[in-house]
C-alpha cells in the first residue's frame, strides 16, 4: 500500500508581497533609474498579471503622465497623471493580455517615453466575455468588476469585453472602493465550510495588500465603509448552532471588533422561513448597507425573504420588507409593510441580495425570486420563475410600501438567479441590476445552484448577465461564462495615492480553533496513512489548513502533539448537504474530500501533526510551528 | 452504563427513570466519536443509563420518536422527552442536559 502526505508551507501573501517590493525598492535605489531608462516591473505585486509598475528618477519633481495605449485606437486610452515627485512609481493598469501593450509616460516640459509591456496569457478557467453591448460613449474610463461565486477568478471587462484587470487569487464575495481609493473585498484564505474566508482585504489594484482584517467568526458576503472609515462586515459565531446572523463594526487601522449586532436578539429563528431556511441558516445575512438620515443599519436574510432595519446603536428591529405570510401576527402588525399602488405590478421579494438605500430613503434589492413564495405547495420552479432589481418606497409612518421600479421580470427564466447577485444605484431611473448566478440545464433555468452544476457538462450553462439601465433604456448589458456574486463598475485609476509604498499589514485575529476534549482509544502506528487520503497540510503564518480524503463514516481526528501538550480536532466525513453555496471557491468536486482549519492562535510550541484514522493514529511526518 | 436496545427492547425499558437514548449509524463518522464521548460520561456517571439504539434498524421507533437524523440523542425523564441534541456534542453539553433531567 502506497503512503503519502504533501505539505506546503508558504509565508502569507502580505509577508511575500512586502518581500517583491523589498527588492524592487533595493533595485530601484541601485540602479536610479532614469525618465528615458525606466525599470518596468510587471505584476509586482505577484496576483494581477495585467499590471505593472515603471520606476524612475527626475532631477526636480514632476507630475508624469501615463497612458496606456488602446488596442485599436487613441480614444480607448487610459490616461492618469500622478503627483508631482522627484522618485515615481507609477502603477500600469488596463494591459491587455497576451498582447505588446504599449505605453508612454510624459513629463509637463513634453518629454516623453515609450514603452513596449508584454504581458502572457490568463489562466486557462478565467471566464470570458460572450457579449457585450456598451460604448465608450456610455462607459468613458470605467469598466466592469466582477467577483468570482466559484472557483473563477475576479475579473474586470471592458466595454468591448476585454479582459483588463483580474487577481490569480480567488478573492471573495463583495468588491467596493472605499474612499481613499483602495478597494475592500473578501480574503481567499480558506477557513469554514461552505464559504467562509479568513476575513477582509484592503488592496490597491495593482494587487498589493495593504491590510487583511481578520475575523474570528470569518467573513462572509458584504461589508460596508462608514464615514469614518471603519468597516462594517458580516460575520458569525462558529462556537453556537446558528450562522451568518451577526455584523460588527471593524476599527479600518487596528482591526479590532467595536460593535457587534446579533439578529438572534431581535428575530424568531423559526418562522417566515424561506425554501432554503434550515435551523443553521437561519437569516443567511447577505448584505448591509448603513443610512445615516436613520441612524440604522438594513440587512437582507435570504432565508426569511426580508429586508430589515435595525437601529444602529440598540439593535432594535425597525421594519421588515417581505412577505408577511408565516409571520407572528404581533410582528407583522408592528414591522411589516402593507402594498398600496398599483398592487397588479408588485412583488415582495424572495431570498434577495444586496439591499441599498437610496439617498431618498426608497429601499433597492436584487430579488432573486428563488421559490417564490413562503409555503411548499405554492413554490415556483425555477424555469417559470424570473429575477429582478426591485426598488420599493416605503413610509415608515403609515406602514405602506409601494413598488416603484423593477427590471428583470419580463426576462423570465432567461434572467434568473436562484443566488448571489446585485443591484446599484447611481442616479435617479440609473441602476445596475447584476444577475450574476444564472444556470441553466437543457436550455431551462436549473434546479440546482450553479456551483452544484457540471459545468463541463454539454447540457449546462453557467452565465452571468449585467445590465445598466437609464430612464428604461438599456445601454449596457455584458454576458459572461461563468457566474459572479457582484458586479461593480470603477475605473482604474482614482484621484487619492494608487500605490502607497510600505508593508502590509495583518491585522485582528482569527479564533482559538475548537478542540475536541474526548480522545478515542487507538493503536499508533509508526507509518503514514495510506495514499487513498490524499493527504496535503498547507501551513501558513497564523493557521494550517490539513486537507483529506475519507469515506463516509470514518472516525477521524488531527492531533498536535509535543512532549508538553497534545490538542485534538474532530474531523467530520459525514455527508453535508448545503442549501446555499453562495461561492463555491471552496467546494470540492469529490464529496469524499473535506478540509480543515487550524488557527494557530492559543497554540506555542512545535507540534507533531497526527492523524486518528478509525482504530489507528498514523504519523504525517509533518510539524507545525506556532509561537 | 451504555447498552444497546433494539425497538422491542427500548419498550421494555422503565421509562419512569431519566435516561439517555442515542440513535447512531454504523455508517456515520460523528456517531462513532459520540460513542467514545458516552463511553467517558459512563465512567463519570455509572449509574445513569445510556440506550443506544441503530438508526437503521429500528426505523419504525425512530419515526415515532421524531428522530430525523444520527447522531441523535433524546434525554427523557418520566417517560417524556424533555430534550434532544442533534449531531456530534461534547462532554460538557451532554452532561448538562443529563443533569437536567436526573
Amino acid at each position: 500500500m502506497s503512503q503519502k502526505v504533501r505539505y506546503i508551507s508558504e509565508d502569507h501573501l502580505i509577508t511575500r508581497q512586502n518581500r517583491a517590493e523589498k527588492a524592487f525598492l533595493a533595485a530601484f535605489k541601485a540602479e536610479q533609474p532614469t525618465f528615458a531608462a525606466p525599470k518596468v516591473v510587471v505584476n509586482p505585486y505577484l496576483i494581477n498579471p495585467l499590471c505593472a509598475l515603471v520606476m524612475f528618477t527626475t532631477p526636480t519633481a514632476v507630475a508624469p503622465t501615463l497612458t496606456v495605449h488602446g488596442k485599436r485606437y487613441e480614444r480607448e486610452n487610459l490616461t492618469h497623471t500622478f503627483k508631482a515627485a522627484t522618485e515615481h512609481f507609477l502603477p500600469v493598469l488596463g494591459l491587455y493580455e497576451d498582447f505588446a501593450n504599449t505605453v508612454t509616460v510624459s513629463l509637463p516640459g513634453g518629454e516623453t517615453t515609450t514603452l513596449t509591456i508584454r504581458t502572457g496569457t490568463l489562466p486557462e478557467g478565467v471566464c470570458r466575455c460572450l457579449n457585450v453591448q456598451a460604448s465608450l460613449d456610455y462607459l468613458g474610463d470605467d469598466i466592469m468588476f466582477l467577483t468570482p461565486a466559484g472557483k473563477n477568478l475576479p475579473v474586470a471587462y471592458d466595454y468591448k469585453g476585454d479582459i483588463r484587470w483580474m487577481l490569480t487569487e480567488n478573492t471573495m464575495f463583495d468588491i467596493k472602493r472605499m474612499k481613499n481609493g483602495n478597494i475592500v473585498t473578501g480574503s481567499s484564505r480558506f477557513c469554514h465550510m461552505p464559504y467562509n474566508s479568513t476575513g477582509m482585504i484592503e488592496i490597491n489594484l495593482l494587487g498589493k495588500i495593504y491590510k487583511e482584517f481578520r475575523m474570528p467568526g470569518n467573513y462572509h458576503h458584504d461589508h460596508f465603509e462608514m464615514e469614518d472609515g471603519n468597516l462594517l462586515a458580516l460575520t458569525q459565531d462558529f462556537f453556537r448552532e446558528t450562522v451568518e446572523d451577526m455584523c460588527v463594526l471593524i476599527d479600518r487601522n487596528t482591526g479590532e471588533i467595536l460593535k457587534t449586532w446579533d439578529y438572534r436578539k431581535v428575530l424568531p429563528m423559526d418562522v417566515g422561513g424561506s425554501g432554503s431556511q434550515d435551523a443553521h441558516d437561519w437569516f443567511h445575512n447577505n448584505a448591509v448597507w448603513y443610512d445615516k438620515k436613520t441612524h440604522s443599519l438594513t440587512l437582507s436574510g435570504r432565508h426569511q425573504d426580508a429586508v430589515i432595519n435595525i437601529d444602529y446603536e440598540t439593535g432594535d428591529l425597525n421594519w421588515v420588507i417581505g412577505d408577511p405570510e408565516g409571520w407572528p401576527q404581533e410582528m407583522v402588525d408592528k414591522y411589516f409593510f402593507k402594498p398600496v399602488g398599483d398592487l397588479s405590478k408588485f412583488d415582495w421579494q424572495y431570498e434577495q441580495h444586496a439591499c441599498v438605500i437610496c439617498p431618498n430613503g426608497d429601499v433597492m434589492c436584487f430579488d432573486n425570486g428563488q421559490y417564490r413564495a413562503k409555503s411548499k405547495e405554492k413554490y415556483i420552479e425555477n424555469r417559470n420563475n424570473f429575477s429582478r432589481g426591485v426598488r420599493y418606497r416605503i413610509d415608515t409612518e403609515k406602514m405602506e410600501i409601494e413598488q416603484v421600479w423593477q427590471y428583470g421580470k419580463e426576462r423570465g427564466q432567461e434572467f434568473f438567479s436562484p443566488y448571489i447577485c446585485n443591484v446599484e444605484y447611481y442616479d435617479e431611473g440609473h441602476y445596475m441590476i447584476h444577475s450574476g448566478g444564472i444556470g441553466r440545464e437543457d436550455g431551462y433555468a436549473a434546479k440546482a445552484l450553479g456551483p452544484f452544476l457540471d459545468a463541463e457538462a454539454p447540457n449546462v450553462e453557467l452565465r452571468s448577465i449585467t445590465v445598466e439601465e437609464k430612464d428604461g433604456v438599456v445601454l449596457y448589458q455584458l454576458e459572461t461564462e461563468g457566474n459572479f456574486y457582484r458586479a461593480e463598475k470603477l475605473p482604474l485609476y482614482h484621484g487619492g495615492d494608487n500605490l502607497v509604498l510600505g508593508d502590509g499589514q495583518l491585522l485582528g485575529s482569527l479564533e482559538v480553533t475548537e478542540e475536541f476534549d474526548t480522545v478515542p482509544e487507538t493503536e499508533e502506528v509508526f507509518a503514514l496513512p495510506p495514499s487513498f487520503h490524499n493527504l496535503l497540510i498547507e501551513e501558513d503564518e497564523d493557521r494550517f489548513v490539513f486537507h483529506g480524503r475519507f469515506e463516509k463514516g470514518t472516525l477521524a481526528m488531527l492531533c498536535l502533539e509535543n512532549e508538553k501538550e497534545s490538542h485534538h480536532y474532530f474531523l467530520n466525513t459525514s455527508a453535508t448537504w448545503h442549501l446555499a453555496m453562495c461561492s463555491g471557491a471552496f467546494l470540492e468536486k469529490d464529496e469524499r474530500d473535506l478540509k480543515i482549519h487550524v488557527s494557530k492562535l492559543g497554540l506555542n510550541g512545535v507540534f507533531k501533526l497526527k492523524l486518528i484514522i478509525n482504530d489507528k493514529k498514523y504519523q504525517t511526518g509533518v510539524t507545525i510551528c506556532c509561537s | 452504563m451504555i447498552t444497546e436496545v433494539n425497538e422491542k427492547e427500548y419498550e421494555a425499558l422503565d421509562h419512569s427513570v431519566p435516561m439517555l437514548i442515542e440513535f447512531y449509524s454504523k455508517t456515520c463518522g460523528p456517531c462513532k466519536m459520540l460513542a467514545f464521548v458516552l463511553k467517558d460520561i459512563a465512567k463519570q456517571k455509572p449509574d445513569f443509563p445510556i440506550y443506544i439504539i441503530d438508526f437503521d434498524e429500528n426505523r419504525e421507533l425512530k419515526e415515532r420518536l421524531g428522530v430525523k437524523g444520527f447522531p441523535t440523542m433524546l434525554f427523557f425523564k418520566d417517560g417524556k422527552e424533555v430534550s434532544r441534541l442533534e449531531g456530534l456534542k461534547q462532554k460538557p453539553a451532554i452532561i448538562k442536559a443529563i443533569e437536567a433531567i436526573a
